[in-house]
Parts: structure tokens; sequence; C-alpha cells
């Protein structure tokens, strides 16, 4: 019992520890964010004039709501394109087994590739075709990360929860096409959303595709903050207010997601 | 038997169909940007004269595989992939066990640990730069309290390969956790009992039951998390741009220069399609790995 009492108390340091060392680094940012900005680099830290000011400022002075506007667009956009192409092929790989296991491997590959190699051809494509590449341009090169991921993760939604509804469905008089529609989609909606999300995180989160085929007026939030770096240089309050407002959308989604994390991170060998 | 293959053939065109729209989109974002790099890989073709009349053969591989630079940020690379990718595996499985047994707060702790992963790498990278600042950070002031010395972070060439490292574990480390916490809790029970009607020790049941059954388990989070450590290159641009000199010159970003601060996009090419044949062998063995997970 005694030793009982002592391991659990072991176990409880080790993850308090290890929670604290992931937490503290996020409450500091957000302490910098909520004080002023002299206060902020000021050691030993001291309490100084608590407010949102800082976010406020981030709103007015700097260019933050068109990097937040370029960023819903494109991750909006480039979902929205995706979708429903993953959806259909997850669902014909699934359920016809199209094109076998080649097809799955080339939606697995598609996923690994690192972007820096797609972002070259891509570089050389859009500046030819247009004089300037910009948001239709990232959105597209998006649409390479979303599409193979989405339909990946899908696959195994589809896999044979369904299936006795259809054949059901089927026996009544409905086409391959009304099945699927009116029966797998609605049954699958929490997953299919569920990718949809994640795809839109995996757009959001993107940077090097949004730096290289973007101008000055299509900068997302990733590269505006990048910039915000050097441009505002040390100027901490703000900086930390600015990342706090980028981070909000995502872990705003976050409960949603918690049941399809593990799904998505080990890219649906796990559940 | 005539019905069945009709049935058959429709189902097969109908397949098809949904996956067409699939098929084509891939082709133009992935397959296109692919087969048009592996071409302009065999031309001397750099932004400053464009063009694809200068054919080079397999010159930009040869210049590739003879260049220094090229060869350290390889080196480098791999460093870098064996250190994130072994401390995140040894800590992230010491939580991943400690919270498969823990009874109170297992949620408080999943959440908190949940939330790097879904953070903008851009933003971590701002993040701990401020944190890390040599003179006005939290950090060295915290280490000066206890009488340490204040650590130039991001300065001194060694130190700031180990701070990206340390940087990336506080990114990635919950990728580890929350996959082998996954396999964990799927683990069957009756193997345990056993073992403990056995008289064995907690160690001897971690060492002969549980790290064998998590074995296929392992290897899928370790080549995710390889592949995906291959890639980095955010934390890199943000807080160190390869440097100082190249000593966190990680591969994406060592292309990355190549293509746009040296403007020599045929010679990029070919590094690409070196890097991209690594990530292809180690997804070939993920193929594998993940089909044993499943059955």
């Amino acid at each position: 019992m005694k030793v009982a009492r002592l391991d659990g108390l072991v176990r409880h340091l080790i993850l308090a520890g290890f929670s604290a060392s992931i937490a503290l680094p996020l409450l500091w940012v957000l302490r910098v964010s909520l004080t002023d900005k002299l206060t902020a680099y000021r050691l030993p830290p001291e309490i100084g004039q608590i407010g949102l000011h800082n976010f406020v400022e981030v709103l007015t002075q700097y260019d933050f709501t068109r990097w937040f506007g370029n960023s819903v667009f494109v991750a909006v956009l480039a979902t929205a394109i995706s979708l429903p192409a993953a959806a259909m092929m997850a669902y014909a790989t699934a359920r016809y087994r199209t094109g076998g296991w080649p097809l799955m491997m080339m939606v697995l590959s598609s996923q690994m590739i690192p972007p820096i190699v797609l972002v070259l051809p891509m570089f050389l494509v859009f500046t030819t075709l247009m004089p300037v590449p910009g948001i239709i341009a990232i959105t597209i090169a998006h649409v390479a990360i979303n599409l193979p991921f989405m339909a990946w993760i899908m696959i195994s939604f589809f896999d044979e929860d369904t299936r006795s509804l259809e054949e059901a469905a089927r026996c009544d008089g409905a086409t391959r096409w009304q099945a699927f529609t009116r029966v797998t989609i609605p049954v699958a909606m929490p997953g299919i959303i569920a990718a949809g999300l994640l795809g839109f995180i995996l757009s959001w989160n993107e940077f090097l595709y949004a730096l290289i085929l973007g101008n000055h007026s299509s900068q997302t939030l990733a590269v505006g903050l990048a910039s915000l770096e050097t441009h505002a240089g040390v100027n901490i309050a703000p900086l930390a207010a600015a990342t706090l407002l980028a981070l909000a959308p995502v872990l705003i989604l976050l409960p949603f997601l918690q049941k399809y994390l593990i799904k998505g991170l080990s890219l649906g060998a796990l559940k | 038997m005539a019905h069945v293959t009709t049935m058959e053939r429709e189902n097969r065109r109908f397949g098809w169909l949904l996956t067409a729209p699939g098929l084509v989109l891939l082709a133009a974002v992935v397959l296109f940007p692919i087969v048009w790099a592996g071409i302009t890989s065999f031309f001397n073709y750099s932004l400053i004269f464009p063009g694809y009349d200068d054919f080079a053969g397999l010159g930009n591989y040869a210049k590739a595989a003879d260049d220094g630079e090229f060869l350290h940020s390889a080196w480098i690379t791999l460093l870098f992939v064996v250190a994130v990718v072994g401390i995140q595996f040894v800590a992230g499985f010491v939580v991943a066990l400690m919270l498969n047994d823990a009874r109170r707060g297992k949620t408080v702790y999943y959440l908190i640990l949940l939330c790097p992963l879904l953070i903008n790498p851009v933003v971590v990278g701002l993040m701990w730069r401020m944190i890390l600042h040599p003179t006005l950070g939290i950090v060295n002031w915290l280490l000066g309290t206890v009488g340490i010395e204040p650590v130039n972070w991001l300065g001194a060439p060694d130190m700031a390969f180990w701070t990206v490292v340390l940087v990336d574990i506080w990114h990635q480390v919950s990728f580890m956790v929350v996959l082998l916490l996954a396999g964990l809790s799927a683990l069957p029970a009756e193997p345990y009992e056993a073992a403990r009607v056995d008289g064995a020790t907690p160690f001897q049941r971690f060492w002969h039951i549980t790290l064998p059954m998590m074995k296929p388990v392992i290897v899928v989070t370790l080549l995710i998390r390889m592949i995906f450590a291959i890639k980095t290159y955010d934390i890199i641009y943000i807080m160190t741009r390869g440097g100082p000199g190249v000593a966190t010159d990680l591969i994406s970003y060592f292309i990355y220069r190549r293509a746009f601060v040296s403007l020599d996009l045929g010679e990029a090419c070919a590094m690409a399609a070196m890097l991209l044949i690594v990530i292809a062998g180690l997804t070939a063995v993920l193929w594998r790995s993940m089909r044993q997970v499943q059955d």
C-alpha cells in the first residue's frame, strides 16, 4: 500500500513537471501580452499595467486583420476544394478498392513530400503563368498538403460502418451515387467535418508555400508574424499579443477535434 | 454469373468516377510539380538566366554530391533527426506510460500536452526567441537567480543547434505521447494478469510484454516523426536562418537558400530530388509497418 502511494506520487511529479514545462512558456507569453511595453522587458518581472492594449494595438496599427483574413481565405478555400474530392476518393478506395494499393501508396507518399521539393517547381510555374503569384497560388499549393492528408485519414472512416446501410438502400432501388450521398455521407459527417478541420489547421499553420508563392498583399498570418519580428525588432508585448491571436482559432477547435486527433496525427494508423 | 460481372464492372466504373476529381487535383499539384522539378534538375537553370537550353545531364547531381556545404547540411539534418526523434521518443514513452496508469488528472494532463501540437511553428519559434533572449529573456534571468551564467542560446554554433533541438522537442514531444498512449491503451490485459501471477517485476512486465506488443506502434510513430523532422524548415527560418554560420542549416533551409539566395534552381532541384528519394524510401517502410499495425 505504501509502495503504491509512493508510486503514484512519483508518477504525478513526473506528469506535473512535464505539463508545467509545456504550459509555462505559453503562460509567460500570455503574461507578456497583457502587460505594457516597458514592463514587458523588466526583470525581475513586474506587474505593470495589466490590460488588453497590446491586442488593440495589434488589431489597429498592424496589418494583422489583413493577414488574418488572408489566412482564413486560403485555409477555407483550399479545404473547400480538397474536401469533396478527398471524401469521394477515400470512399471509392474503402468501398470499391479503386486503384488498389498503388493508389493508396500514392496518397500516402503525397503527404510525405517535403514542401521544399514542390515549392521550387511551383514557383517556376506560377511566375510564368502570372506576373505576381499571390493568394491563389498559395491556395492551390495548399491543396497539395490538404487533399492527400484528408483522403488518407477518411479511408478508415468509410471502412465498414455503413456498408449494410448502403446495401439496404441499394435494395430499395437507390443508385450507387444516391447511396453514397444520402446514406453514407450523413452517417460519416462527423468524421468528414473533423477531417476538414484538421485540413484547415494544416493550411492555417503552413509557412513555406505562403512565404515563397506570396507577395506583400497576400501575406498570411504565419508570413506576417515572421515579418513582424524583423520590423518591430524586439517589441515583445504586441508580438506576444499577435501570436496569441494567431493561436486562438486553432485552440478553440481543440475540444471538437480531440476525438479525431489521434487518427489525424498517426495518419489513420491508430484510433 | 453474367449479372455479377455487370455489377462488378459498374462498381469499378463508379469507383473511378469518384476518384477522378481527386486524381486530377493530385496530378496537377503534386505529380506535375515533381516531374517539372525532375526536368529542371537536368538543366543549368538559374533565376538570373532562366531557360531550358543548357542541358546539364547529371551535372547538377554530381555538383551536389561534391558540394561540402550540401553534405554538411545533410549531416546536420541527420544529427538533428536522430537527436530530436530519440529524445522525444524516450521522454514521450515515459510520459505515455505514466499517463496510461494514472487514475486522476488524466484529462487535464492530456489537454495541456495537446496544445503545442496545434501551434503554428512560426509562433513556436517567435515565442522561444522571446523567452530565450540572451539579456531580456526570462530563462536567462531565472538561471541567474540560481547563480548560472547567462547562456547565449542562439548565438554560439553548438548551443544554437541544441537550442533548436530543444524547441522542436517542446513542440513535438506530445506527438509521441499521444500516439504511444493510444497504442498502450489498446493493449490486452490478460498477459499482464498472467505475469502478475508469475510474480514478474514491473520492469520485466515492461520489457517482456509491453515493449514487444508495442513494437508495431512504436515503429509507425518513429517513422512518421522522422519524416516530419527531416522536413523541418519553419523554426530554422524564424530562429536561426541556418546560423550562426551553418550550425543549424537543415536540408530544407539549405535547399531554399540555394534556390532563392544563390538563385541556382537547377542544382536546388537536384538536391530536392535526392531528398525526395530518401523520403520515398522511409515512406515505403512506413507503408509496410502501417499494414502490420492494422493486422
